[in-house]
C-alpha cells in the first residue's frame, strides 16, 4: 500500500469516528458510561505524532469540549493536553500497533481525562469519588470495547496488527 | 498527518506542550463573562456544522425510541386539558371576586438536549433552541418531570442550560403548601452516584415532613412560581439551632432527559410610582 493511500485511509478513519462521535453516539449510546469516539480519534493521533503536536491536538480536542460543556471552561482542554501529551510521549515504551496496547490506551486516557477533568472543575468529595471510582472506569471499559471492536473492522485503515 | 521521528521528545515539543497548558490553565482562569461569549461563538461557528449532525441524530433517536412515550404523555395532557375550560372560568370568577389582577401567562419554547460527554455529571445542558427561537440568558428551563434550570448563555441556534447539579445553582422556593419558605441549592455531600439538592435557609421553628413537594416561589423574578423541584427526602443538619437544612430528591434527571421546554415569562408591568 502505498504512503498517500495508506494516509488517506487514515484520514477517513478519523472521519468515521467523528460520525460515530456526533452521529451514531447519541442515537444509541444514553448516559455517562457511552464510549468517547473523539477520544479514540485523539489517541489514534498522538501515538502517531510528536508529543508537541500531540498536545496541541489535545489542546483543540479538550477546547471543542469545553466550548459543547462550559461547567469548568479549560478544564477540558487541561485533560485532553495532558492525555495527548503522556499518549505521545509513552510511544517510547509500548508498540502503537498492536491491538489490545490500543484498547488499553483508550481505557487509561478516559479514565485520566475524567479524573483531571473532575479536579480542575472543583467536583465536591461524593460525586468525585464515584466519578473516579464508577463512572470513568465504566466509560473507559466502554469506549476501549468500542474502540476495540472499530480497530479489528478497519485495521487496514488505521495500520494495526492484529496478533496480540 | 505528523510522523512520529524516531528520537525522544525534543525541546521544542516540551515548549508546545507548556504552551498549551498555559492556555489551558489561562482558560481555567477566565471568568464566566469572557469564556461563555467565546465559547458561544465557536458554537456558533466553527463547531456548528457537528452541532447540526448531532441535532439529526436526536431527532432520529427521539422518533425512533420516544414514541411511544410522547404518545403516552400527549394522550395524559389530553386527558387532564378537557377540565381545563371549567378550572380557567372558575379561576376567572373567584379572581374577580377577589380583585386579583390577571395571572402573569408564561410561553414556552421546546428544545432538544443534545448531550455531551460531560464527567461533571450534567452541570450543564447544551439546547438546540437559540436566539433564533426567542429564548434569552435567565429563561428557566423545564423538563415534563420539573425544574432543570436556567439558560446561561444563548447563541444563533443553540444554549447552554446550568442545571440544578451547578455548583452556582440557586433557586427561591416553597413548600406546596405555601408556608415554609427556603432557598434550593445543590448539595456538596452527595453520596455515591445519588446526587440532592439542599433546601436551605428553612426557620428552625418550621419542619418539614418528608416527601413534602417543594416547588419555585417566584420570588427573585427569575423563575416563575409553582415549579415543581424536588420531594423532601429527611433533615440533612441543623444549623447551630437557628436553620434547618433538608435533603431534597430532585424531580427532574439532567442526565435522561431528551426534550425540555425553555419558559418564557413576559416582563411585568412597571411597579407604580
Amino acid at each position: 500500500m502505498s504512503p498517500r493511500r495508506g494516509e488517506g485511509r487514515l484520514f477517513l478513519g478519523f472521519i468515521l469516528l467523528f460520525a460515530l462521535h456526533f452521529y451514531v453516539r447519541p442515537r444509541v449510546f444514553d448516559g455517562r458510561a457511552a464510549p468517547d469516539f473523539l477520544l479514540c480519534a485523539l489517541m489514534l493521533v498522538a501515538v502517531r505524532s510528536r508529543p508537541g503536536w500531540a498536545a496541541v491536538a489535545g489542546f483543540l480536542v479538550g477546547l471543542a469540549s469545553d466550548v459543547l460543556t462550559p461547567a469548568a471552561f479549560g478544564a477540558g482542554a487541561l485533560a485532553h493536553t495532558v492525555v495527548a501529551y503522556i499518549a505521545a510521549w509513552g510511544r517510547a515504551v509500548f508498540f502503537p500497533d498492536n491491538l489490545l496496547v490500543n484498547a488499553g490506551l483508550f481505557a487509561g486516557g478516559v479514565w485520566l481525562r475524567n479524573a483531571i477533568v473532575l479536579l480542575a472543575s472543583g467536583t465536591p468529595s461524593g460525586q468525585l469519588s464515584s466519578g473516579l471510582l464508577v463512572w470513568a472506569p465504566l466509560q473507559a471499559v466502554s469506549t476501549a470495547a468500542a474502540g476495540l471492536i472499530l480497530l479489528l473492522l478497519f485495521r487496514d485503515w488505521f495500520a494495526i496488527r492484529i496478533e496480540a | 498527518m505528523i510522523r512520529a521521528p524516531g528520537r525522544a521528545t525534543s525541546r521544542s515539543d516540551t515548549l508546545l506542550f507548556l504552551t498549551c497548558l498555559g492556555l489551558s490553565a489561562g482558560a481555567l482562569a477566565l471568568p464566566a463573562s469572557v469564556s461563555l461569549p467565546f465559547a458561544t461563538t465557536l458554537r456558533d461557528t466553527a463547531l456548528r456544522p457537528l452541532l447540526w449532525v448531532q441535532e439529526r441524530a436526536e431527532e432520529g433517536r427521539t422518533s425512533r425510541t420516544r414514541f411511544e412515550a410522547v404518545e403516552a404523555e400527549r394522550d395524559s395532557a389530553a386527558l387532564a386539558a378537557q377540565a381545563m375550560a371549567g378550572l380557567r372560568s372558575e379561576n376567572e370568577r373567584l379572581r374577580a371576586l377577589l380583585s386579583l389582577r390577571e395571572r402573569v401567562s408564561s410561553t414556552a419554547v421546546p428544545a432538544e438536549v443534545l448531550h455531551q460527554i460531560d464527567p461533571t455529571g450534567g452541570r450543564t445542558l447544551l439546547l438546540s433552541a437559540g436566539a433564533g427561537s426567542g429564548v434569552r440568558p435567565g429563561d428557566p428551563v423545564v423538563s415534563p418531570d420539573g425544574l432543570l434550570g436556567v439558560l446561561l448563555s444563548v447563541g444563533r441556534e443553540s444554549a447552554i442550560a446550568m442545571t440544578w447539579a451547578h455548583p452556582d445553582f440557586r433557586v427561591s422556593a416553597v413548600t406546596e403548601d405555601g408556608t415554609v419558605l427556603g432557598i434550593v441549592a445543590p448539595s456538596f455531600n452527595t453520596e455515591a452516584s445519588e446526587s440532592f439538592l439542599e433546601f436551605r435557609g428553612v426557620a428552625y421553628r418550621d419542619t418539614v415532613a418528608t416527601g413534602t413537594l417543594v416547588m419555585t416561589s417566584g420570588l427573585g423574578g427569575v423563575y416563575p412560581k409553582g415549579l415543581p423541584i424536588g420531594r423532601v427526602a429527611g433533615l440533612g443538619r441543623e444549623q447551630l439551632g437557628w436553620e434547618r437544612i433538608y435533603r431534597l430528591a430532585p424531580l427532574a434527571n439532567p442526565g435522561h432527559v431528551a426534550h425540555v421546554l425553555v419558559v418564557r415569562t413576559p416582563a411585568g408591568p412597571e411597579p407604580p410610582p
